[in-house]
C-alpha cells in the first residue's frame, strides 16, 4: 500500500485530496449540480457541435453555410444539397453501394472467423498456455504496426493476385485488419463460459459444432454485437486502405468519395456536408439502436 | 434402461493415472454411487461413461453394446453437472426441454413432457422464469429435469448437491432417491460425501488413487470393509486404527507396536497366520469400544482429552497411556459421566473390529481369506 513517503502515491493522493476538497466546497455552497452539469454541457458541446454543424450545413444554402459571422441556426432549411449531390455526382450511389458491400462482407468475415478462432483457442487444450494467451496475443500483435506499413506490401500482394481495385480485396484487407480486435474482445467472453455448459450441450445431444453455434454463440451475444459494431465502424470509416487499394467507382468507398469534394480549386462545402451526413448516418443509427447491448459488450469480457 | 459394464477402463493423463483398470457392473435400474476423496478418479470414471473423457484403455458396455467410440450425444446418457450448467440465456421451460428440442421433438410434445417433468419436480409454476431468478434448490431441480426429460437409459450425476446447504441437501437427497426409484433409470452418482453415498446408493463403489477399492452394498462396505482405506473412509467419525502385534504366542493378548511398550490388552481374534513378529493394524469403530471407568484387566488405559456432547451421545478423544502419539475417538451414550482429564479403560470387542495388514492395508480374516461379500465385476 502507498504511504505518505512514497512520492508517486503521495502526489496522486494530494491531487485527489485537492479535488475532493473542491468537490466538498461546491457541495457546501449548493453549486455542485450547476458546475457538474456545466462541465458535462461543455463536453457534450465539444463532441456534438461538429456533428450538428455538418448535419445542419447539409440542410442550408451555400451562402448561409459560409456567411460571416457564422449563422449558428440555419435561416432556411432545404434538401437541395442532397438532390444536387446525387444529380451532379450519380457515382455517389456506387460509393454508397461499395461501402455497404465492403463493410458487410468484412464484418461478417472478421466476426465469424475471429469468433470461431477465439473459441478454439480458449476451449481446447494447447501446450504452454498457447491457446489462452500466446496465440491470441500474437494475432493482436499484428496490429501494433502502423497500418501504413502493411498497406504497401498489401498493395504488391493485391497487385499480383488481381485483387487491386476490387471489393473482395477490400473485404479481405478489412477482415484481416479487424480479426485481431474481434479475437481480443471475444477472448474474455469465452474464458468466462464454464466448461460444463459446453459439456451439458453435448450431453443434451449436440455435436461440438452444434454446441458452439446453438449454445455458446447465443451466450456471448453481447460480445458479438460489440465486436460487430467495432468492425463496422473500422471498415466503414477507413480511408487509408481504400485510397491506396482502389482506383475507381468499381470499388471506391464513401470516405474516398468525401476526399474528392476537396479539390485544388474549390471545396464544395454544401455537397461535402451532405455526403458526410450520409456517410455518418448508418453507423450512428446502428450504434444508437443497439446501444444497450453495445455498452454491455464493452463493459463485460474484454474490458473487465 | 440398461446395464452398464466397465471392462478394465484406464485413463492416463500423461504420467498421471486418473482411473486404473476399473471394472464395474451396474445392473439395470440400479442406483450406484462412486465414492471417494477428491482426486480419487471417481469423476474421471463417470466422465468416461458420459463420453466426455476418452479412456486410454478398456471398454465400456451399455447393455451388450461397446460405447467407447460412440459420441456422447448418441449414448442416450443424461448428466447433471456439479456446476449444474443451466443455459443462462433460456428460461426454465426451455432449459428442461432443450434435449428434446435438439432431438427434433415437436413443440407440443415438448411442452407436454416439460410440464410433466416440472410437475414431478414441483417446479410447475416456475416454467417461465429465468434461471437467475431461482434459488439453489430450484436450479437443482431444473438441472435434474433437463436430465430426465428425455428418459435416458442411464442417468449420471456429478456431485449435484455439493453447493447446497445442509438442510436442502438432505431434502434433495430424498427426492433424488424417490425419483430414481419411480423412474427406474440406471444411475451412477458421484460424491465425496459418504453419508450421501450410504443413503442413496444400492451399490457403493469406493475409489482411491484411481483404483476401485471395494464394491458392495452400503451395509457391506460399512460392516465388511475390504481394506483399511475403505474402513477409514466409510463411517463418521472414522474408524480408529491401532498398530499392534501379538504379545506372545500363548496368550490371546496384543501389545502396541512401539519400542519399549509393554502395555497389552486382550484380543483373541488374531488370525492364526499372523505370527509373533508381524505387526498388524486393528480397526475399531468409535462406538464399539467397551468403556470402563475403573481399572479392568486386559483393556487399554486411556486419558480423556476432549469431550464433545452430540445430543444423544458424546464423542471422547482419548490418548492411550502407553501410546501417547495416537489419539482414539470413542463414542459413548450421553449419560456416561466422563470429564476431561479422567482416565478410562477401553476394551476391544472382537466381533466388531477388523484386522488389516500393516503394509498393504488389506483386510486379514482367519484362513487368509476375506469374507468376500463384495461382488467384483465379472
Amino acid at each position: 500500500m502507498a504511504t505518505e513517503n512514497q512520492p508517486v502515491g503521495g502526489l496522486r493522493r494530494s491531487v485527489l485530496r485537492r479535488i475532493e476538497w473542491c468537490y466538498d466546497r461546491l457541495d457546501e455552497y449548493g453549486l455542485l449540480p450547476g458546475v457538474t452539469h456545466g462541465i458535462a454541457f461543455v463536453f457534450v458541446l465539444w463532441t456534438v457541435f461538429p456533428v450538428y454543424w455538418m448535419v445542419s450545413g447539409s440542410l442550408r444554402t451555400r451562402r448561409d453555410l459560409l456567411s460571416t459571422p457564422p449563422q449558428w441556426l440555419p435561416s432556411t432549411l432545404t434538401v437541395e444539397n442532397y438532390v444536387e449531390l446525387f444529380a451532379q455526382r450519380p457515382e455517389f450511389y456506387d460509393y454508397l453501394f461499395n461501402s455497404v458491400v465492403v463493410t458487410a462482407g468484412a464484418t461478417l468475415l472478421a466476426v465469424a472467423l475471429g469468433t470461431a478462432a477465439t473459441y478454439g483457442f480458449v476451449q481446447y487444450d494447447y501446450p504452454f498456455d498457447m491457446g489462452r494467451f500466446h496465440l491470441p496475443f500474437t494475432i493482436l500483435a499484428t496490429r501494433f504496426l502502423p497500418p501504413i506499413v502493411t498497406v504497401i506490401p498489401l498493395f504488391r500482394i493485391f497487385d499480383a493476385t488481381s485483387l487491386l481495385n476490387t471489393k473482395l480485396g477490400l473485404v479481405l484487407a478489412y477482415a484481416a485488419f479487424n480479426i485481431p480486435f474481434v479475437v481480443w474482445m471475444m477472448k474474455g467472453f469465452f474464458a468466462e463460459l464454464p466448461d460444463s455448459i459446453v459439456e451439458a450441450a453435448v450431453m443434451d445431444g449436440h455435436t461440438e459444432m452444434g454446441a458452439f453455434l446453438k449454445v455458446v454463440v447465443p451466450m456471448v451475444r453481447p460480445g458479438l454485437i460489440a465486436a460487430t459494431i467495432f468492425t463496422i465502424i473500422n471498415a466503414w470509416n477507413d480511408l487509408l486502405f481504400a485510397v491506396i487499394l482502389t482506383s475507381d467507382t468499381g470499388a471506391q468507398t464513401l470516405p474516398v468519395a468525401l476526399a474528392t469534394f476537396k479539390t485544388a480549386y474549390v471545396i464544395e462545402w454544401e455537397l461535402l456536408t451532405a455526403a458526410g451526413t450520409i456517410a455518418m448516418a448508418p453507423v450512428l443509427l446502428f450504434a444508437f439502436l443497439v446501444r444497450e447491448k453495445l455498452l454491455r459488450g464493452f463493459t463485460m469480457g474484454a474490458v473487465k | 434402461m440398461v446395464r452398464v459394464n466397465y471392462d478394465g477402463v484406464t485413463k492416463r493423463y500423461g504420467n498421471e493415472v486418473g482411473a486404473a483398470n476399473v471394472d464395474i457392473t451396474i445392473e439395470d435400474g440400479e442406483f450406484a454411487v462412486l465414492l471417494g476423496p477428491s482426486g480419487c478418479g471417481k469423476t474421471t470414471t463417470l466422465r468416461c461413461l458420459a463420453g466426455l473423457t476418452d479412456p486410454t484403455d478398456g471398454e465400456i458396455y451399455l447393455g451388450e453394446e461397446p460405447i467407447t467410440d460412440v459420441h456422447p450425444k448418441n449414448r442416450d446418457i443424461a448428466m447433471v453437472f456439479q456446476a449444474l450448467a443451466l443455459y443462462p440465456h433460456m428460461d426454465v421451460a426451455s432449459n428442461i426441454g432443450y434435449p428434446l428440442k435438439v432431438a427434433g421433438i415437436s413443440k407440443t410434445e415438448r411442452a407436454e413432457r416439460v410440464e410433466q417433468v416440472a410437475e414431478t419436480l414441483e417446479i410447475g409454476d416456475l416454467l417461465d422464469r429465468d434461471t437467475d431468478q431461482l434459488s439453489g434448490g430450484q436450479r437443482q431441480r431444473v438441472a435434474i429435469g433437463r436430465a430426465i426429460v428425455r428418459r435416458p437409459s442411464v442417468f449420471l450425476m456429478d456431485e449435484p448437491l455439493a453447493s447446497l446447504d445442509a438442510k436442502l441437501k438432505v431434502e434433495m437427497r430424498n427426492e433424488i432417491k424417490k425419483l430414481q426409484r419411480e423412474l427406474g433409470i440406471t444411475t451412477l452418482y458421484v460424491t465425496h460425501d459418504q453419508e450421501e453415498a450410504m443413503t442413496l446408493g444400492d451399490k457403493l463403489i469406493v475409489m482411491d488413487d484411481g483404483e476401485v477399492q471395494q464394491i458392495g452394498t452400503p451395509h457391506e462396505v460399512y460392516h465388511d470393509p475390504a481394506n483399511r482405506f475403505v474402513a477409514g473412509f466409510i463411517g463418521s467419525p472414522s474408524m480408529n486404527f491401532l498398530r499392534v502385534r501379538r504379545a506372545d504366542a500363548e496368550t490371546s493378548s496384543v501389545t502396541f507396536d512401539r519400542d519399549g511398550s509393554d502395555h497389552s490388552f486382550d484380543y483373541d481374534a488374531v488370525p492364526t497366520e499372523i505370527d509373533r513378529t508381524t505387526s498388524f493394524v486393528l480397526g475399531v469403530r468409535p462406538q464399539y469400544f467397551e468403556v470402563f471407568q475403573s481399572p479392568m484387566q486386559g483393556t487399554i488405559e486411556s486419558r480423556v482429552t476432549v469431550t464433545e456432547p452430540m445430543g444423544d451421545e458424546q464423542l471422547l478423544t482419548v490418548e492411550p497411556i502407553d501410546c501417547e502419539e495416537r489419539e482414539l475417538t470413542v463414542r459413548v451414550p450421553f449419560d456416561v459421566g466422563v470429564t476431561r482429564g479422567e482416565t478410562i479403560w477401553l476394551g476391544v470387542d472382537e466381533a466388531s473390529s477388523y484386522v488389516f495388514d500393516a503394509h498393504t492395508g488389506e483386510r486379514i480374516i482367519e484362513g487368509g481369506q476375506r469374507s468376500s461379500t463384495t461382488p467384483m465385476a465379472e
